[in-house]
């Protein structure tokens, strides 16, 4: 399988024009690039605001992707380089040093959520979460397995094939009808927390 | 912990440093450091007596006191802007942190997180690099672990465990006449009051230090390395910082996955001393330095003792490793090299068949100047280990 | 729903479809707000399984994204246009390039596994967890190779040999604090690939 085929068909659709081919990147990486941006602000909200940056940095940069990295490590030190400048040009937007507070709750070494961290988000957040994390438990072992190596532990088909003792063909099924068990639980939350009618259809 | 008795008089050492350091909590602060001075040659002395081992045993738990403490101590300092570099350096050591900075050099930005924690009477630290390195420094205790995933190695050293606890060097009287150290502003840095403290160097063997404190918890919240004409070399800038009063274990732990990597440590623990130690000195210091350490160690992952002797201004300080020539490398030509690792400087020499490195957070000729200044004094009745 | 249009979906998502299928179905996604919105729910599924605390998972990142870009002259229309860009992507290309592969096996571990502890998911790692200890080698008394201190034809950026690092470790303790920290920072990062950066607009500047 020719790596990075997957996002380098959506990348080219970019660049021929197709805005909407973007959005799919975008869906597929944020929470990575968020992710990835938290080692540099502890602020979620400041992280989704540089991550926004980075992906528009991205795209009006996408004519000059050649395909010689994968797309994602091409995104990745976009969005390093944007989270570094953003935090070394911070003297303009002032930090928080949490001094003050001598603070015994608990501590969280992802960062502590401030108070841009709407509590809303938090709850949905949570909601999901545990609805995913239900929607696992739920699952027959065989399809738990083959979704957790996928996603957890960044297996390919292949590998999984090799861990479970299956086809490859036998893989891609589990993992599909693992994702869509899932989501049917997820699609209720999204439904009643979100409102984006509009993308459910 | 298998302790020679060479550790233990490298713990006697500083235990003369930490007893200066406890004596600033006496309002007699002054003839007590002019003490811990005067006996800086009386470290070398009392290396080779059995009886130092008592005597750091003994000071240890008395220095750990003093760290307990936070006292609102006078000090001859305390009107001085040196007492800032003090408060500093025992917020840095005494403190709970963790916090992301960016470390400017060259022209490179990178971003790290540390992780630091006391915790009864221990010290914790984690240092990680955030970007493509992934490289981690680990340190538990007397453990010391250096995680370098570019090289699938991991280096674990054991300490003593009474080093741990030692703020060193210390900032005394002396180190005075060798730094300009100012007060110059009282600013606010991203919504603190800092007191900008510099440190300007005399002569051009060291380097100094712009720095931000934080007037309410004295953490640096910005510090600048600085060349004696005053170009910064080398920032460091807090990006977030908080002072947990707790920090949990896992928080010590490294995300580095470790499957096929090399290991090296010197569980083996420091060689006994044996007659066959060539007692290595420097005939000339650069102005201000005097020989604070010396051990006999070994480094992880190798067999062959190490001699460490450790030189310092009371503000910068410049180790020296001895080694033995092994056979293979005693047919090459000596090559003097050069290596700077940040503002650090290296500077690896080979004298009368031993290798001497010196490496230091100084400039590099005073590295240089160091390590080709190391003579053996013939001890007597020895045999050189030279092959 | 189609059943077989959604498994190609999730075998493209995992980048697991063969690229003649991916160019189709590419095309399709880029258009099909419902196929897009369950490909996001995808995206989520995989966060939630990963226990990336701190993100949000019901960030409203992609519709703001989308709003900025439908806002932007289509690429295709605009070559040239972004000269501003260009420059400021270039260095990244050239590092991108020369680093290549191991800075993103780094990135990727770093990005799976959190800061500290095991994921929330007990259940989820146990399942598949490598026993990382048993495999390494202990290989810990010779390996003389590692001890030679590299001929460094410059005074710049010596490469950390193994030795240089146990100097540098065995320093580390006898160095003042902020020295320390110096020191052992420059130590982490040397040599770490993130050559060609643009210089911040800050460090040296504002001295007082």
């Amino acid at each position: 399988m020719s790596a990075d085929a997957s996002d380098l068909s959506l990348v080219r659709r970019v660049q021929r024009g197709d805005k909407g081919a973007f959005d799919a990147l975008v869906l597929k990486y944020q929470h990575k690039l968020v992710k990835l941006v938290m080692r540099y602000v502890r602020n979620p909200a400041e992280a989704e605001d540089i991550a926004q940056e980075a992906f528009i940095k991205a795209y009006r940069a996408l004519p000059q992707f050649r395909g010689d990295s994968a797309f994602y490590t091409w995104l990745y030190r976009i969005a390093i380089n944007t989270a570094k400048n953003a935090v070394v040009s911070r003297d303009r937007s002032p930090i928080e040093y949490d001094l003050d507070r001598n603070n015994d709750e608990s501590y969280d070494m992802q960062g502590r959520m401030k108070d841009s961290e709407t509590p809303e988000g938090l709850v949905l957040t949570e909601e999901i979460r545990s609805t995913v994390n239900a929607a696992i438990d739920a699952l027959p072992e065989d399809l738990r397995t083959a979704i957790v190596l996928r996603e957890l532990e960044g297996l390919s088909y292949e590998e999984i094939a090799a861990a479970m003792a299956c086809p490859v063909g036998t893989v891609r099924s589990r993992i599909f009808r693992a994702r869509e068990a899932i989501d049917r639980r997820l699609r209720e939350v999204f439904e009643g927390g979100l409102g984006r009618a509009e993308e459910l259809g | 912990m298998s302790t020679s008795e060479r550790f233990i008089a490298l713990t006697l050492a500083w235990a003369v440093a930490g007893a200066a350091l406890a004596g600033e909590a006496s309002p007699e602060r002054t003839p007590a450091h002019k003490t811990s001075l005067e006996s800086a040659p009386a470290h070398k002395t009392s290396l080779d007596q059995a009886p130092a081992h008592k005597t750091s045993l003994e000071s240890a738990p008395a220095h750990k006191t003093s760290l307990d403490q936070a006292p609102a101590h006078k000090t001859s300092l305390e009107s001085a802007p040196a007492h800032w570099l003090e408060r500093m350096n025992r917020a840095l050591t005494t403190r709970n942190y963790d916090g992301t900075f960016s470390h400017w050099h060259g022209g490179r930005v990178e971003m790290l997180r540390i992780i630091h924690r006391v915790q009864d009477g221990t010290v914790s630290e984690r240092l990680a690099s955030l970007d493509g390195s992934g490289r981690e420094f680990i340190r538990a205790g007397p453990s010391l672990t250096c995680y370098l995933p570019d090289k699938r190695t991991v280096l674990v050293e054991q300490r003593p465990p009474q080093e741990s606890l030692v703020g060193f060097p210390a900032v005394n009287d002396q180190t005075a006449s060798f730094y300009d150290i100012r007060e110059v502003n009282r600013t606010r840095l991203n919504r603190r009051n800092t007191h900008v403290i510099t440190v300007s160097p005399k002569d051009e063997y060291r380097y100094g230090y712009r720095l931000w404190i934080d007037d309410s918890t004295a953490m640096p919240l910005k510090t600048q390395l600085c060349d004696r004409r005053g170009h910064v070399i080398e920032q460091i800038v807090f990006a977030s910082l908080t002072l947990p009063a707790h920090i949990p274990d896992s928080a010590f732990k490294s995300d580095v996955s470790t499957a096929g990597f090399q290991w090296l440590r010197n569980e083996s623990g420091p060689p006994a001393p044996t007659a066959a130690t060539l007692a290595w000195n420097a005939m000339r210091l650069p102005p201000g330095f005097r020989m604070a350490a010396r051990s006999a160690q070994t480094l992880p992952g190798s067999a062959d003792p190490v001699d460490h002797l450790v030189f310092t201004d009371g503000l910068a300080s410049v180790s020296v490793f001895v080694e033995a020539q092994r056979r293979e490398q005693a047919d090459q030509p000596a090559v003097p090299e050069s290596a700077a690792l940040g503002s650090s400087s290296a500077f690896s020499t080979v004298i009368d068949g031993h290798k001497i490195t010196a490496v230091g957070e100084v400039p590099p000729d005073t590295v240089r100047f160091i390590a080709s200044q190391l003579k053996a004094e013939e001890p007597p009745a020895v045999s050189s280990r030279r092959h | 729903m189609n059943e077989e249009l959604d498994s190609q979906l999730s075998a493209m998502f995992d980048d697991e479809l063969a690229p003649g299928e991916c160019e189709l179905l590419a095309r399709r996604l880029s258009r099909d707000e419902q196929l897009k919105a369950r490909w996001g729910r995808y995206a989520v599924i995989g966060a939630a399984i990963r226990s990336e605390r701190g993100v949000r998972l019901n960030a409203a990142l992609a519709g703001r994204v989308s709003a900025v870009i439908l806002a932007e002259p289509a690429l295709a229309a605009a070559h040239g246009a972004h000269r501003a860009a260009v420059r400021w992507w270039q260095p990244l290309a050239g590092a991108a390039v020369a680093v290549g592969v191991a800075l993103v096996s780094v990135l990727w571990l770093r990005a799976q596994v959190p800061f500290a502890g095991a994921p929330r998911n007990a259940h989820l790692t146990a399942t598949a967890s490598v026993p990382a200890a048993a495999v390494v080698a202990a290989a810990a008394a010779g390996a003389p190779d590692s001890y030679v201190v590299p001929r460094a034809p410059a005074v710049r950026a010596m490469v950390p040999s193994t030795e240089l690092a146990n100097y540098v470790v065995a320093h580390s303790v006898f160095s003042s604090p902020v020295a320390r920290r110096n020191l052992l920072s420059a130590f982490m990062t040397s040599e770490s690939g993130t050559a060609a950066e643009e210089p911040p607009d800050e460090p040296q500047g504002n001295v007082h």
